[in-house]
């Protein structure tokens, strides 16, 4: 019970969500992230392979995740990106930060940065890029519930 | 059967030399001069974790080379399964293609049949490969993104416009719908009055590596694995020139595999598949020779040299001896070669050509019957056709220029190669014995083993590059700072916008009263476990009901499918 | 949110208020937790069905075919737990591929914790968060863990129903005998009948079973593919009766008790100096001082 115990809820380990929000089956790169993640300490969520973005956005929810880490390498990431902001926003959850990754080209980037996915990294990002954006966006959204439950 | 694996290994074992040349020379002169040099040692490895030496002699010879090199064209086809290889026939150049609407394809395949392709490959895009129509919820943002959009026959139709299948062949990268595109390749041919005898081409429809690597499946395997059967029986007996299957180690590789789980995994796949052709009834010599095999071609050049030789060989001493194969050809691993797909770096993509090239060369000298080249530009989007371009360049330079298409397996001797074939064989044999423990392939598929296997060596890669133990030339190493994007293709929401009005006008136009007929007729054959679908497949096909639509009835009968949890 | 809106998240059903809640009690201090659990203890009446077994028996399969049918008859929450890293302390929690499209279409709640964060009381702490999902009005909750370790076994003391799943072929019967598992089943459930070597299975598991006294337990072959069988195992879980109240209300206030006095102790000996003196006394005489010491400031 002395484990992770006693201390503000906030200062729990990192819980992310990984999904493929769309019908894509190329998941080397997820499952390297999946790895990466538990071994930085997180709490690593994996939604399988060809979740809806309704079921994406339901299991950030009922895990209470932290940070929703989106990946597709097929083209779809305006589309599907878009429908799991766009659940989101509906359900007015503001406290789940978002970010990307894949084959995304440059002139989309600026597109989805509005739309509010950060990140957005290329094939061969080093992990541990990709891991301090984790933690940075996953603090920003403790600091918004941590003012909530003062 | 696991005596019968580990009966090889032992083989395998016994026919290892002592090793004293080298280790005399190690000891009298290489120790010396790295101490006098200062010269630190390190491991070297390749990708399959097998120790590298500095140096081979010809003690690393196998003893029996005679018995298992054989001549090219003779058992065990180690130099190759033709006589005379490429001098007889270069290896087919075969790119795949295929992206937004069947029009724009149909462009392609004409703009690359002008430039001197001799086969036609083509891609299919998401929505496609996962059995949806272009008007499914699911497929929006994905028609024509990554290969071409078939919802139905007409848009095949549209696809091979104008151009004479009797005279080409045709190579179809899809899997779980296999069965469905299959026969609208068949009711086309058909329509155009060419006989299907005379047609020929190679479907991929290797659902086993579905579920260990590229992951697109509509039905639990079982299932799938039916449609298998059906179209394998249906095509021998109907399609004599159709290669109704190509294991594919490709995407296993590119899941993250090491050259030699790429080699044991498709081929115990292969087994698998030779095992559902005999449980069908048939005589392995009648339907062995027609399947084809399709692997990666990586970096590490000789270990991907002694990969394709290594298949070939085991190939042909399993079927002979196991399987009780007569019939030469059926003992023939015929191939087709894509190079690798996860080398290309988005970083300083010009240096992909290069990277390209040697694989290219490597799959050469193994002695492929086909061959992909890809585009510099892939890790970034879909290739332009300037890129695709250089890649077919690249490969007629290479057939044309550099002489090295002139001799059947140049490297055959090689101390290294010969040694590096031996014990790619004999690692492949131990997977082979590890899998049967856990019950087949199937099995160690459905349990996630498989999958798992090839995650963990594909993190242990990622974690090298990380650390810079292996080098990525432009990703961690030799950065530029100051990268330019390059021109990439670009595919608009047109060919969506243009697929949904072409197939709501065909739903309109079409004869429903037969469509809905034909599906039933399909839904009670599935419902029999011994009736060979593909005639009720082509039925709907012909009726012009959708891919959806007939892949629905499967889902209504078999249900969907989850991969299992592999961490 | 407030703790307060939190509250009245729960006690409507707000998926997200629950979700937030148990994130809470998954880590906060016993402050905290007491002000939520407090205010919804009396709330809610659920039947809780443990369901355990060795990895690869096809437990998320079964609960992913077998929730929806339950929920015809009251509203579901499922809570699994995950072994974390012995490494990083991290964890991959999966369990949800195999069920998520079933969830999102009933709407059941489901929550995957890493075994983590409770060493050596699982079963207490998730009493709390078992507790909010009964206040969010459940009226099943599937509790899934994976039967390896004794924290695993020890959970399912606080089921009502406690289902062990094994398949043929895998060696599972015996590792089950070993890990203990065979004592705790109310039912046994042999999945994937339709393979080889199931009668066998079912056989041997019976046999063990009748050896230990244990000839009323049933043990119910079923194929998750198919859902052979399915009813019958629906049968018993509605039919089955609610246990052991007293004993789980009884372990409940032994942890908090043992976690606050633990609490109270444990600034003395994260803040005591360790000089060299101290290091030679027995540890025996140094925590007999800090108790004492203890008592007198409580005392005062």
């Amino acid at each position: 019970m002395e484990n992770g115990r006693n201390r503000k809820y906030t200062e729990a380990p990192i819980k992310i969500l990984l999904a493929k929000p769309a019908i894509d089956g190329h998941d080397r790169g997820i499952f390297v992230l999946a790895r990466a993640f538990r071994d930085a300490g997180m709490d690593v969520i994996y939604a399988g392979l060809l979740p809806t973005p309704e079921e994406v956005v339901d299991t950030a929810i009922n895990e209470d995740v932290d940070v929703i880490a989106l990946s597709l390498l097929n083209g779809a990431h305006l589309t599907a990106f878009k429908n799991v902001m766009d659940i989101l926003n509906k359900k007015d959850v503001h406290d789940i930060a978002v970010v990307g990754g894949g084959i995304i080209p440059d002139d989309d980037k600026p597109i989805l940065e509005k739309m509010g996915v950060t990140g957005n990294f290329g094939p061969g990002t080093p992990l541990k890029i990709i891991i301090k954006h984790v933690r940075e966006r996953a603090m920003e959204v403790r600091k918004i519930k941590e003012d909530e439950y003062k | 059967m696991e005596d019968y694996w580990n009966l090889k290994i032992n083989e395998i074992k016994k026919s290892f030399k002592s090793n004293d040349k080298y280790n005399k020379w190690k000891e009298k002169t290489l120790k010396p001069w790295n101490q006098k040099t200062g010269y630190k040692d390190k491991k070297y490895k390749n990708s399959s974790d097998m120790d590298i030496k500095e140096l081979y002699t010809e003690d690393d010879v196998p003893e029996n080379m005679d018995k298992i090199l054989g001549n090219p064209g003779e058992y065990p086809f180690t130099r190759g399964i033709y006589p005379n290889m490429y001098r007889g026939r270069l290896w087919t150049m075969r790119m795949f293609s295929g992206f937004g609407t069947p029009d724009d394809t149909n462009k392609r395949l004409k703009y690359l049949i002008k430039n001197g392709e001799t086969g036609l490959s083509i891609a299919f895009d998401m929505p496609t490969l996962y059995g949806y129509d272009c008007d499914s919820k699911r497929s929006v943002g994905e028609v024509g993104k990554c290969g071409v959009n078939v919802s139905s026959l007409m848009d095949m139709e549209r696809i091979f416009d104008g151009i004479d299948l009797s005279r080409i062949s045709t190579s179809m990268t899809i899997n779980a719908p296999a069965a469905i595109l299959t026969a609208m390749y068949f009711v086309l041919a058909e329509k155009n009055n060419t006989d299907l005898k005379d047609i020929s081409g190679t479907v991929q429809a290797d659902i086993l590596k579905e579920y260990i690597a590229q992951k697109e499946w509509m039905y639990p395997p079982e299932a799938h694995l039916r449609l298998i059967r059906d179209m394998l029986v249906y095509s021998i007996k109907n399609v004599p020139r159709w290669n109704y299957i190509s294991v594919s180690g490709y995407h296993i590789r590119e899941a993250g595999s090491s050259a030699v789980q790429e080699l044991a995994f498709t081929l115990a796949d292969g087994f698998y598949y030779i095992d559902l052709g005999i449980k069908a009834g048939l005589n392995i010599d009648d339907f062995a020779p027609r399947m084809s095999f399709f692997f990666n071609s990586s970096i590490n050049f000789f270990e991907e040299i002694a990969k394709f030789r290594a298949a070939r060989r085991i190939w042909a001493t399993v079927l002979k001896e196991k399987y009780g194969a007569k019939n030469p050809k059926s003992m023939m691993l015929k191939f087709h070669t894509q190079t690798s797909g996860y080398t290309l770096t988005w970083q300083q993509p010009l240096n992909n050509i290069v990277r390209t090239t040697i694989e290219a060369m490597a799959a050469i000298m193994g002695g492929t019957q086909s061959l992909h080249t890809n585009s510099y530009d892939e890790a970034w989007a879909l290739p332009t056709d300037d890129a695709v371009k250089v890649a077919l360049r690249t490969q007629q330079i290479l057939a044309e220029e550099t002489g090295i298409s002139d001799v059947i397996d140049p490297l055959g001797g090689s101390y290294y190669l010969e040694r590096l074939t031996s014990e790619m064989e004999e690692e492949a044999y131990k997977y082979f014995a590890e899998i049967d423990k856990m019950g087949g392939v199937l099995n160690a598929i459905k349990s996630g083993y498989i999958q798992k296997e090839i995650a963990e060596t594909s993190y242990r890669r990622q974690l090298n590059i990380e650390n810079n133990e292996e080098t990525i030339v432009g990703v961690n190493k030799y950065i530029d700072e100051n990268e330019k994007p390059i021109n990439t293709l670009k595919i608009t929401d047109i060919a969506e916008n243009d697929q949904l009005r072409k197939l709501k006008d065909l739903k309109s136009k079409r004869d429903n009263t037969k469509v809905n007929e034909s599906l039933n007729k399909l839904r009670e054959a599935m419902k029999d476990e011994n009736i060979n679908l593909m005639p009720y497949i082509m039925e709907c096909v012909k009726n012009y009901a959708t891919l959806e639509e007939i892949s629905n009835v499967g889902r209504e009968i078999y249900g969907e499918w989850k991969e299992p949890k592999i961490y | 949110m407030s703790i307060n809106n939190l509250i009245s998240g729960i006690l409507s059903g707000d998926n997200r208020s629950i979700a937030r809640a148990i994130s809470i009690v998954e880590s906060a201090d016993i402050k905290t937790r007491e002000k939520i659990i407090k205010e919804i203890y009396n709330r809610g009446n659920a039947k809780i069905i443990g369901i355990t077994g060795p990895p690869g028996v096809g437990k998320s399969t079964i609960i992913g075919n077998i929730a929806p049918m339950l929920s015809d008859y009251g509203k579901i929450s499922i809570l699994a737990v995950d072994p974390a890293s012995p490494f990083s302390g991290g964890s991959i929690l999966g369990n949800r591929i195999r069920m998520q499209e079933t969830l999102s279409k009933k709407n059941i709640f489901m929550r995957s914790t890493s075994n983590r964060l409770y060493n050596g009381g699982l079963s207490e702490y998730s009493w709390d968060i078992i507790k909010i999902m009964e206040a969010s009005g459940s009226d099943f909750i599937i509790l899934e863990t994976v039967g390896s370790g004794q924290s695993d076994i020890d959970i399912m003391n606080i089921a009502d129903i406690t289902c062990v799943v094994l398949a043929p072929g895998l060696g599972d019967e015996i590792q089950a005998i070993k890990s203990g598992i065979m004592e705790i089943g109310d039912i046994f459930i042999v999945n994937k009948i339709d393979r080889e070597g199931s009668y066998i299975a079912i056989k041997d598991i019976r046999e063990t079973l009748n050896l230990g006294n244990k000839i009323k337990t049933p043990v119910i072959g079923i194929n998750s593919i198919n859902k052979e069988n399915y009813d019958k195992f629906l049968d018993y879980i509605i039919k089955w009766d609610k246990k052991n109240y007293k004993k789980k209300y009884i372990g409940k206030l032994k942890q908090i008790i043992i976690e606050d006095i633990y609490n109270k102790y444990s600034c003395y000996i994260d803040n005591m100096e360790y000089d060299e003196n101290t290091l030679k006394k027995d540890p025996y005489t140094v925590a007999e001082a800090i108790i004492k010491n203890m008592n007198e400031i409580i005392d005062k």
